[in-house]
């Protein structure tokens, strides 16, 4: 550049990086003072939280009478009894141990969680797109009655899906729950997309649009990997809500299409009363995708559950 | 490269109306600015030249091709927008690709020019980085390496300098007028500062309300203006508007001003066609008045010092005199002897003046 002398610009780099380094400084005593106490506190009230979740994976590695026993035990020789019955176990007291299923539910959880979040990631993300960038006449009034369709108690619309699905013959399939829940997941899906989308400055999509951008390139190459940590945010969310979904999978899954919340529910009974031991199990393998999928996502969720909130 | 015609574009948001008839002709190769205060529509009459706007009426020609109805993406012009408008997700190599890829170019054409655009821009040092990691000169040197990496017809600058610190933009004009040069391309630059319209259009556009008020080059908006408005927006500190009133009696034909009176004969204009009592604005440069002296020629008059404003090597002294509010521009060591209150005697050249009706505010002559 002409006019600065060539020394400046490293001068200013080096000043920047003086402060960085000052403010870490800064930053590493505060933690020291203040922080300590706070860390402390949020440690505490975490292993609140956490406690259940816990004594649900304790127990899961008891015996049957050690999960009975009262007062509770937290050393015991652990054991994967329950972790085996969870697939294959006998029903009655001599009988040989059989398939329980398990593994088909565990599948059709994940692929049904799985199908109808990408379903309505796909259909909500350009429609969310479409209501940012291309408004319609009444653009709030259509969001708004988007938002409706959650308003309502499920439970209410219980009894006319389930006859439209008997009628479509939907009940007892795949597509019929997959279909459901993308349906559940788009309302939103669609207001936390607009919301990102709203969020990115229209200048640059014009600068696309001068570098010789089709409007589908403006979508896909510029708009879409600028609101990826809302796609990893909007996703987890839409996960952990079918994934826990009860209520439909009970009436609407069929023997081969039944979910891990359902099939858990039938689990509870048998000859020796309620087998905790074995609940706590599935409960256990439950917990992993869901644990798995937003520890994946981490870096992304975080910065989309804060999108807005912080100034970039 | 390429000839722009615009032809009474047309533009309206709701109610308020952006573009009120924007008539222009930019030639091929030159470097014209357009000057014009916030919400003059500047940064709108590029967006219709880009086509990023759909026009209420008229058209954009461009080698006497008309465009309007062109989308954006084959109309083949780069913009620098006030933001930079950079690709946040992209690294600055991919951003200075872009408009390759989207133009479909090979790979190794494409990085080939990459490195050869970043040489020039000197931004070798962050091809690999992301826009929010560089500094404000650097992501200004990108958005301008993006624009330049093709070779597009025409260039629209939006107030590219607006967001540098006063320093860098010092060096950045330098950089626009090189690279203009280099490119012998045709540029449009939009500001609302005088000194960068003036500085670096060949020619200058002033736009106010929607509308272009006047085309001229630096000189000729310096001492032509057409009316009051460019007069004050052209010339730093602003050209002194004086309220003055034509007078004739026996003794002949007089214009007034607050606090001294011209013989009509050494106007620079004439006002025999007009009625006694007819309101003008005379206009003043600051830089025209002049302390003085024993030597008193032109006209003289006393003036009380307001405030001193210090500029380093100038003083701009605030004045009033008979109820009229002037600015003098002095040399620092003079100003440095003045201080507020004080009473000074004032001459200048009614020659270097320049009348304007005070209804229309148009100039005469």
């Amino acid at each position: 550049m002409p006019g600065s002398s060539p020394g400046h610009e490293d001068r200013k780099n080096t000043d920047r990086a003086e402060g960085r380094l000052a403010m870490r400084f800064r930053r590493k005593r505060e933690i020291g003072r203040a922080g300590l106490r706070r860390s402390l506190v949020a440690t505490i009230i975490s292993l609140i939280y956490f406690f259940p979740v816990l004594w649900i994976i304790l127990t899961a590695f008891k015996t049957h009478n050690d999960a009975l026993a009262v007062p509770p035990i937290f050393l015991f020789e652990p054991t994967l009894e329950n972790f085996v019955s969870v697939f294959s176990r006998a029903y009655s007291k001599g009988a040989e141990a059989i398939d329980t299923g398990f593994a088909l539910f565990f599948f059709n959880s994940i692929f049904t969680a799985g199908t109808s979040v990408l379903l309505a990631l796909i259909i909500g993300t350009v429609a969310a797109y479409g209501f940012s960038r291309y408004p319609l006449k009444g653009n709030e009034t259509y969001m708004f009655i988007i938002l409706t369709t959650r308003m309502l108690p499920p439970i209410i619309v219980i009894i006319p899906i389930f006859l439209m699905f008997r009628v479509t013959g939907f009940s007892g399939t795949y597509h019929g729950l997959i279909l459901l829940y993308a349906a559940f997941n788009l309302p939103f899906t669609i207001w936390m997309m607009k919301s990102f989308f709203d969020e990115l400055p229209r200048e640059v999509e014009d600068a696309a649009r001068m570098d010789g951008s089709s409007e589908w390139h403006v979508f896909f190459r510029i708009c879409l990997p600028q609101v990826k940590a809302g796609i990893a945010a909007t996703a987890v969310f839409g996960l952990i809500l079918t994934w826990n979904e009860f209520l439909f999978s009970l009436l609407l899954s069929g023997v081969n299409t039944r979910t891990v919340p359902v099939a858990m529910a039938q689990t509870i009974g048998g000859d020796i009363g309620v087998r905790w031991g074995l609940l706590a199990a599935i409960e256990t393998l439950f917990l992993i995708p869901v644990v798995l999928v937003t520890f994946l996502l981490q870096n992304q969720f975080l910065r989309g559950v804060t999108f807005g909130t912080i100034k970039r | 490269m390429a000839t722009l015609r615009l032809e009474c574009l047309r533009k309206s948001y709701g109610r308020v109306s952006a573009l009120n008839g924007v008539d222009l002709e930019v030639h091929d190769g030159e470097f014209f600015a357009l000057l014009g205060p916030s919400a003059a529509g500047k940064t709108t009459t590029l967006r219709a030249i880009a086509g990023l706007e759909t026009l209420d009426g008229g058209r954009v020609l461009l080698d006497g091709e008309d465009l309007t109805e062109v989308p954006v993406r084959r109309r083949n012009m780069a913009m620098v927008f006030q933001s930079f408008a950079l690709y946040p997700h992209l690294s600055t190599a991919n951003n200075l690709a872009y408009p390759l890829r989207e133009a479909g170019l090979p790979r190794r054409e494409i990085a080939k020019r990459v490195q050869e655009t970043a040489e020039l821009l000197r931004i070798t040092h962050t091809l690999k980085r992301k826009p929010a990691s560089l500094s404000g000169g650097e992501q200004q040197r990108l958005a301008i390496g993006r624009a330049i990496i093709r070779q597009p017809r025409l260039f629209l600058l939006d107030e590219p300098l607006t967001n540098l610190d006063a320093k860098l933009r010092h060096a950045m004009r330098a950089e626009f007028k090189r690279l203009h040069r280099e490119l012998k391309a045709t540029m449009i630059f939009a500001t609302p500062d005088q000194l960068e319209a003036l500085s670096m259009g060949q020619r200058v556009g002033i736009l106010r309300d929607g509308r272009i008020v006047q085309i001229g080059t630096a000189d000729e908006l310096y001492l032509g203006p057409r009316d009051n408005f460019v007069a004050q927006l052209v010339g730093d500190p602003p050209m002194n508007l004086i309220p003055a009133t034509l007078r004739r009696d026996r003794n002949g034909a007089r214009l007034e001003l607050p606090f001294a009176a011209i013989d009509t004969a050494r106007l620079p204009s004439s006002v025999e066609a007009f009625q006694p009592g007819t309101e003008f604005l005379l206009g003043i440069r600051p830089h025209d008045l002049r302390l003085v002296g024993d030597d008193r020629r032109g006209i003289a008059f006393e003036a009380e010092i307001r405030l001193a404003e210090p500029q380093g090597d100038i003083t701009i002294l605030d004045l009033h005199a008979g109820g009229a509010d002037l600015r003098l521009v002095v040399a620092e060591i003079e100003g440095a002897r003045r201080t507020p209150g004080e009473t000074i005697s004032l001459a200048f050249e009614p020659a270097r003046t320049r009348l304007f009706m005070k209804d229309s505010g148009l100039a005469l002559g």
